[in-house]
């Protein structure tokens, strides 16, 4: 029986193809071990968790956003962090948005890791590179969760040049969900129209934060208020501030 | 996490003894795949280091018998089909050959690992033990029951142990 038996299984190998796909895929699970192939690896599991969550009544409590993360270079988008720090929704307030939205794979991922993702975008960087202003704004209902978010945000950007991080109140989301413009964007609109009546949220909606901060200090006159931006004594540095809500100042930064 | 050199050595090595556990346990190709890319990744990821050749070989069985009997236990597992679509080229596997296949195949499945582990690999009943996770005794008493089964079914004293 020994013999036979063992006459039998020798006839059995893996073919060549099999052993050639199970390398591919080795190969494969490796290069992705990071990054956004591992969302497709996993999305059986995440599908699956996803369902038993909106059997639970989760479904809300998942998707239910309880803070917002604004972010404003040329690109504006905003991303919604629910309560477990996932990215469960992202908004683009202009052209440029759309693009590097698409270009990304940020949903459903940790908030630091998506800001990480776009932070090293390519566009992102040429936008950086090129002196221009980044303005991440982060807001929500809950104070304390929101005060988590904005510290690790400020962590994560800190070595980033001519980024400025904001925490603020969340009444004024609303207002800049009206006006078609992403919440760091609007709070830059606000600081312009007092100085410029006229302005309208679709004239800024096209400017860069750059473009904005220099108008707001050409009509200022305040040659100073162009630091914020980083062309003043603290160029290329990186700036954060706690905005006040809704009142005066709104985007000054404080070191200057 | 180990090399894609050591990964593509591990595949050439044991790729056949994962095949004949597949074979032992699953009842399509579709599944062995599934098999293969679970255990070789679990290799891959694994910081295991192996005292000699004996301990890694013995870890590749246990992990792939232990994926197999999930995959058996997994809602979403494929259908079942008949030897054929088992074996890559079964009409070159002699009569007799593909009736001891069926034969063993026909076990209960808890008499499958210990028939290939003892009469192909080699192992004893304590090694056969330690890697399946089973009493020595229990060994014995599944091997003597298969023992007795596949004689039924195959007849003569060819069969004899």
């Amino acid at each position: 029986m020994k013999r036979k038996i063992q006459e039998t299984f020798d006839m059995i190998h893996a073919d060549e193809k099999l052993k050639d796909r199970t390398r591919e895929f080795l190969a494969e699970a490796a290069g992705s071990s990071r990054g956004h192939s591992a969302i497709f690896r996993f999305a059986p599991a995440l599908c699956l968790a996803l369902i038993i969550l909106a059997g639970f009544g989760g479904w809300q409590l998942y998707f239910r956003p309880v803070s917002v993360i604004s972010i404003d270079i040329n690109p504006s988008l905003e991303l919604d962090v629910n309560r477990f720090d996932r990215v469960v929704d992202v908004k683009e307030y202009n052209e440029d948005g759309e693009k590097l939205s698409e270009s990304l794979e940020i949903l459903f991922l940790n908030y630091e890791d998506a800001l990480e993702e776009i932070m090293a975008d390519e566009n992102v960087q040429t936008y950086l590179a090129g002196d221009q202003v980044m303005s991440i704004v982060v807001t929500g209902e809950d104070e304390k969760k929101t005060q988590t978010v904005y510290s690790n945000v400020e962590a994560c950007t800190r070595d980033q040049e001519n980024t400025h991080c904001y925490h603020a109140d969340s009444a004024d989301l609303e207002g800049a969900h009206e006006a078609g413009l992403s919440y760091g964007k609007y709070m830059a609109y606000l600081e312009l129209k007092e100085l410029d009546p006229d302005i309208a949220p679709e004239d800024v909606q096209g400017m860069t934060m750059r473009e904005i901060r220099d108008r707001i200090g050409q009509l200022s006159g305040n040659a100073d208020l162009t630091d914020i931006d980083g062309s003043g004594q603290e160029s290329g540095g990186h700036h954060q501030e706690n905005y006040g809500g809704h009142g005066a100042g709104r985007g000054r930064h404080h070191g200057e | 996490m180990r090399s894609e050199e050591e990964a593509n050595r591990a595949v050439e090595k044991y790729a056949d003894t994962v095949r004949r556990i597949c074979i032992v346990h699953l009842k399509n190709h579709a599944d062995t795949e599934d098999i293969f890319q679970t255990v070789f990744l679990k290799y891959v990821l694994s910081s295991v280091s192996f005292e000699n050749e004996e301990h890694e070989k013995a870890w590749f069985i246990r992990v792939t018998v232990n994926a197999c009997k999930d995959l058996l236990k997994s809602f979403f597992r494929s259908r079942t089909v008949s030897l054929d679509e088992i074996i890559e080229k079964p009409s070159e596997m002699p009569k007799d050959n593909r009736e001891v296949l069926e034969a063993v195949l026909e076990l209960p499945e808890k008499y499958r690992d210990v028939v290939y582990l003892y009469y192909y690999e080699e192992y004893t009943a304590p090694e056969i033990g330690r890697i399946l996770g089973k009493k020595e005794n229990t060994v014995y008493t599944l091997l003597k029951r298969a023992r007795k089964i596949l004689k039924d079914k195959l007849g003569g004293d060819e069969y004899e142990a």
